[in-house]
């Protein structure tokens, strides 16, 4: 989770333009950006009713009718006043997870604060969204599109369709000096990065009259994570590549940290990891490297012209993020290599969360210097190649281990 | 966040909505009853409306055993009802008001979703507003406050309990018991909504309702008035009823009947107290024709004196306007009493608040309405003639000129056609009784009459009337029964008819009371009153003939103005509660367009004047503090200053150490108590010690811990003697290092 998260709100006191009654007025002149005030079915009742009784009260000079008019406009004034005293004091921010995994649910908390002195914040509603943030390389001018409308249209279909939204309630009364958290779970639909956003607050408090949306500027953009792919290992080779002479590095007591792992009873307390379970959130354990293992290396190729259909690359990255997991919980991953670049070592959790970040991003490419050879042309290296039109496979020194 | 705050209970979603039916039911109640003071028939449905609504309140599980088929007919029943109403009654408001309690019956005993509160509201309002606008009662304005502050609070339960979010509510199941109705007790729920309410909040929300109130006035008086004067008005379209015993037809025992009834009919600004009569007399009503104990007026009367009804605010009196301000009594006529306006006599000039159709009779120093007033009148007249003596010079002429045209009929002077020739009789011996069989001049008649009413009759308002044949005023006039004011005026007109005298009798009130907070003239119904008038050939006038108030009409002339206010005064509890009235008719009922002007105008004086009393105030101020700084300073002056000087820091002191504590606890739920002293200690360590910035990392953790103790939960404390052992130190240690810094 991100606990260093800023507040932002009517009650964060920082950045705030000090109050003066002539901003005051002129906000109600001329509200503030993605502020929005919109009569409800009753509001609008309540508007046809002073309507009417106001017609009603100059036709007859009917006083009655005047007072009744003046009542009612003054029940839209305390509508207003209630629902700004209802904002006001109160601050929010998001709190989420650093990275997602796409296909997977994940929280998106909301913490609030109520910091008015006296009065309780009542019904309150909070619209979320969730978009994925085009890489600054892929976005570019559409030459022969630009400025047609339907392209335009289709363009904000496509970005309509890759949002998701949510509503999530304020259930119960946020006290003076209380706090409270709402939840919203998203399912990140793929890999990459998405913004997730507090779009607005509203409420319709206290009478339902007028509903008040306040536009957030609150935002955070995380890394989702390659969805888990859904693979199996081919038993014979398998079986006869565990005899491989690279060492590797294997859970046991010797002096290496090789990773961390979830707390367990029978734990040692001196193996609990302090820092990064306080990180996470969760108790987490050292893991240290057993000297007699051995170890695979992996290297993916984001080939274009391999990988000429994005299902199947999706597939390829998530089979890749996948396998290097499942080695690695086991133990038994050395190095990751992508394209050309040089080998890297996965031995430990930030490496591992470094790896599927950059998995995270990865784009087919179109040129690859060809003339690259397998990082160190090691034995024991997963490569992946295309199995048909949708599966790919994974293969050591060129004999099939795994396909998905 | 800090955990400081007392967690107060909340409210279920079940409680809620018991709340809300409660509610619901309450607006129902109020919107039903307001049939008790529009006069409309609808008691029969007010009083099932309301039957329905309590049995609903007192067991919300009965709407679940209405079979399916009344939901299904209910529509269609209640339109059906209101289009045999209309065709059959052919009224069109009151058809509407009985379709409106119906819906509300309906939806007070169905369950309720928004949908269905929001109609309670409006059908409600409605009611509310039909009833304000016919009756303009002083009532509507607390129904009409009542009822908003309920309705407020529905919607706002209702909003607190669909979540806040927009979007339709649950459906409602026909048959089906909802959760929340099953086995509500009230009681339990009251007790609960105690415990949730928060006495600042409740505070908050008085404060916010009378600033409702307040911010409503000044809308009031702000929105701008045209004077269209449209004739779209809802008393309209509604059937007129008297309910008045001033008629035109008065049965022996009718204004006494009136006299039962204390409530006020009439109540009389007057600009100038010192014109004020000692007994005013407010004529309303000339009766000429008496038969068989009851008197009218008689047909013939009405043709000759009564004008062409004319539309319009304004009507010219008989008066010439005279030199000088005139004085104005302004009239409000509450609704029910008659459409015979009251006045004290001729005047110059009449302007009504509403544009009114109304015929005049100025000789008789009458007005009539078209249509029965169901609503207050309002108007204002200037320049009242307040002799007792009314002037007629035609019918003088007339009177006069009787014996050159002929045996012409006065009316005015026709004794009845008594059906026995004993009572002709015996009213000629009852005259001659009166008059020792003299020839009197008519004032003198009238005195000697009346005295000799009063010495043979008491005064009762339950008359006895001896049986017999014959008429029973006659009967009454010869005997020495006991009567109330009706007898004595209508024995005096016989004898004065049969002494050959012209006479009437007048019905009206008399007298009064003199609201002493409001200041003005309040006459209630109990001062209804009938009287006399005889015509004196010799001023060719009328004069009033009280049988029951000689010393008060002899004093007429001589007792005015102050000394009748005087004597007159009421400043009773009644008499505060009659000043509100007063204070709404004055200034909400008959407020417009001058009004609005005159109101700015006011504001404006009294802002300049504030202002002008203000700088005048600081100047002074200053002028004196110079004076007093300027002036010689001696031991005493000194000793002066240092002790003033000295209670301030006290009392500053004293905030700091005591007071802000407390206020603190106040503001933040903890009805006045300090709090816990060990958080307060870690409190004041953790000011002191805060003040410097990062320091050392003992510091540092100190700090830390001190902020455990003051904002956090008790287990995770630390030892507090200890850790505050470690804030001395530590605090020790900065003043060292301070020092240190310094050498």
């Amino acid at each position: 989770m991100n606990l260093d998260a800023t507040w932002s709100g009517p009650g964060d006191r920082r950045g705030r333009p000090r109050f003066t009654w002539s901003g005051l007025l002129w906000t109600l002149i001329y509200p503030p950006h993605g502020q929005r005030i919109l009569p409800t079915v009753p509001g609008l009742v309540l508007i046809g009713l002073a309507f009417g009784i106001g017609t009603a009260a100059y036709n007859s000079a009917s006083n009655i009718l005047f007072i009744t008019l003046a009542l009612l406009l003054t029940c839209l004034v305390l509508s207003g006043v209630l629902s700004w005293l209802n904002f006001r004091g109160l601050r929010w921010r998001l709190q989420l997870a650093p990275q997602l995994r796409a296909g997977h649910d994940t929280v998106v908390a909301l913490e609030l604060a109520n910091l008015k002195r006296v009065l309780p914040t009542y019904g309150l509603w909070f619209e979320f969204a969730a978009r994925p943030v085009t890489a600054p390389g892929r976005a570019h001018a559409d030459p022969a599109g630009a400025g047609s409308g339907r392209a335009v249209r289709a363009a904000l279909a496509r970005a309509e369709a890759s949002e998701q939204r949510g509503r999530t309630s304020l259930p119960r009364r946020l006290d003076p000096w209380g706090e409270a958290r709402v939840e919203w779970v998203i399912r990140p639909p793929r890999r990459g990065r998405l913004r997730v956003e507090l779009a607005s607050v509203g409420s319709l408090f206290p009478f339902g009259f007028l509903r008040k949306d306040l536009g957030t500027d609150l935002a955070e953009e995380v890394v989702v994570w390659p969805a888990p792919a859904a693979y199996r290992w081919h038993p014979v080779a398998t079986a006869r590549r565990t005899l491989g002479h690279e060492r590797l590095a294997r859970a046991g007591t010797g002096g290496d940290l090789l990773s961390l792992r979830r707390y367990a009873p029978g734990d040692s307390h001196r193996l609990v990891h302090w820092k990064a379970s306080a990180r996470t959130g969760t108790l987490l354990v050292r893991q240290f490297a057993q000297e007699s293992a051995e170890g695979l290396s992996l290297w993916l190729r984001t080939d274009a012209g391999a990988w000429p259909r994005p299902e199947q690359f999706e597939l390829l990255v998530s089979f890749a993020a996948s396998v290097a997991e499942d080695l690695f919980r086991a133990g038994r991953l050395l190095d990751v290599a992508i394209d050309a670049e040089p080998p890297g070592p996965v031995r430990r959790v930030h490496e591992l969360e470094r790896l599927l970040d950059r998995l995270a991003y990865v784009q087919p490419r179109s040129e690859i210097d060809g003339t690259v050879l397998p990082p160190a042309a090691r034995h024991n290296l997963i490569t992946f190649a295309p199995d048909g039109a949708r599966g790919v496979v994974a293969l050591i020194d060129g004999q099939l281990v795994a396909a998905a | 966040m800090s955990p400081r705050v007392l967690h107060r209970p909340e409210l279920s979603a079940d409680e809620l909505q018991q709340v809300r039916w409660l509610l619901g039911g309450l607006l129902t109640l109020l919107g039903v009853g307001t049939v008790v003071y529009m006069d409309i028939e609808a008691w029969t449905l007010m009083v099932i409306a309301a039957g329905a609504t309590l049995a609903v309140l007192y067991r919300p599980g009965l709407p679940a055993r209405l079979p399916a088929w009344v939901h299904t007919l209910a529509f269609p029943g209640i339109v059906a009802f209101f289009a045999a109403d209309l065709w059959l009654k052919a009224e069109v408001l009151p058809a509407m008001v009985r379709l409106d309690m119906l819906l509300l019956l309906y939806r007070s005993v169905t369950y309720r979703r928004r949908r269905e509160d929001l109609q309670i509201i409006v059908l409600g309002l409605f009611l509310i507003v039909v009833a304000g606008v016919l009756t303009v009662s002083l009532l509507f304005a607390l129904h009409l406050l009542v009822y908003t502050a309920c309705a407020l609070a529905l919607l706002l339960v209702v909003t607190l309990g669909d979540g806040g979010a927009p979007g339709p509510s649950g459906p409602v199941v026909p048959g089906e018991t909802p959760a929340w109705a099953q086995g509500a007790t009230w009681r339990p729920l009251l007790r609960r909504v105690r415990a949730v309410l928060d006495w600042r909040v409740l505070l908050l929300g008085a404060l916010l309702f009378a600033g409702v109130v307040g911010v409503t006035a000044l809308l009031f008086l702000a929105i701008p008035r045209f004077q269209l004067e449209s004739s779209m008005f809802l008393d309209r379209i509604i059937t007129k009823k008297a309910r008045s015993g001033f008629t035109d037809t008065i049965r022996f025992g009718d204004v006494s009947e009136i006299q039962q009834d204390n409530s006020v009919a009439l109540s009389v600004d007057v600009s100038d107290q010192g014109q004020i009569p000692s007994a005013p007399y407010w004529r309303m009503l000339v009766l000429d024709a008496y038969a068989d104990g009851t008197f009218r007026t008689s047909r013939g009367l009405r043709h000759q004196e009564f004008e062409a009804p004319q539309t319009g605010t304004q009507l010219r009196g008989t008066l010439r306007p005279r030199p000088g301000e005139p004085v104005v009594w302004t009239f409000f006529l509450e609704s029910g009493v008659s459409r015979y306006l009251p006045l004290l006599g001729p005047f110059e000039s009449l302007r009504f608040r509403d544009v009114q159709n109304v015929s005049a009779a100025p000789r008789l120093a009458v007005l009539a309405l078209r249509d029965e007033p169901v609503s207050m009148t309002a108007y204002r007249v200037e320049g009242f003639d307040l002799s007792p003596a009314l002037p007629d010079p035609t019918f003088a002429q007339a009177w006069r000129r009787r014996q050159e045209t002929g045996a012409r009929t006065f009316l005015q002077a026709a004794l009845p056609e008594f059906s026995r020739p004993a009572d002709r009789a015996a009213l000629d011996r009852a005259l001659a009784a009166a008059t020792d069989g003299q020839k009197l001049p008519a004032g003198e008649f009238a005195r000697r009459v009346s005295e000799w009413l009063k010495a043979n009759h008491g005064y009762s308002l339950a008359p006895v009337i001896p049986g017999g044949d014959g008429d029973p005023l006659v009967r009454w006039l010869v005997s020495r029964e006991p009567g109330h004011c009706e007898l004595f005026a209508g024995s005096f007109v016989l004898l004065a008819r049969a002494a050959g005298f012209p006479a009437r009798i007048i019905t009206g009130f008399r007298g009064g009371s003199w609201n002493g907070y409001s200041n003005n003239y309040t006459i209630r119904n109990a001062d209804a009153h009938a009287w006399a008038e005889i015509f004196d050939e010799g001023s060719g006038a009328w004069l009033r003939a009280d049988p029951l108030a000689v010393a008060a009409a002899m004093e007429h002339d001589t007792n005015r103005g102050e000394a009748a206010v005087a004597a007159r005064l009421d400043r009773s509890w009644k008499a505060r509660l009659d000043s509100l009235r007063v204070f709404w008719y004055r200034r909400i009922v008959s407020f417009d367009q001058q009004s609005q002007v005159e109101t700015a105008a006011a504001v404006k004086d009294a802002a300049t004047t504030t202002v002008r009393a203000l700088r005048a105030r600081l100047v002074a101020l200053s002028s004196s503090l110079h004076d007093w700084a300027t002036a010689p300073w001696d031991a005493s002056r000194l000793l002066t200053v240092a002790g003033g000087l000295a209670a301030a820091a006290g009392l500053a002191w004293a905030w700091l150490r005591f007071g802000r504590d407390r206020w603190s606890g106040w503001s933040r739920g903890r009805g006045g108590r300090r709090g816990d002293p060990v958080r307060r200690e870690a409190g004041r360590w953790l000011h002191l010690l805060s003040g410097y910035g990062a320091g050392a990392e003992e510091r540092q953790a100190v700090i830390a811990d001190l902020q455990r103790v003051r904002f956090g939960p008790q287990p995770t404390w630390p030892a507090p003697e200890k850790l505050f052992r470690r804030a001395r130190q530590a605090w020790r240690d900065l003043r060292r290092q301070r020092s240190a810094a310094r050498r």
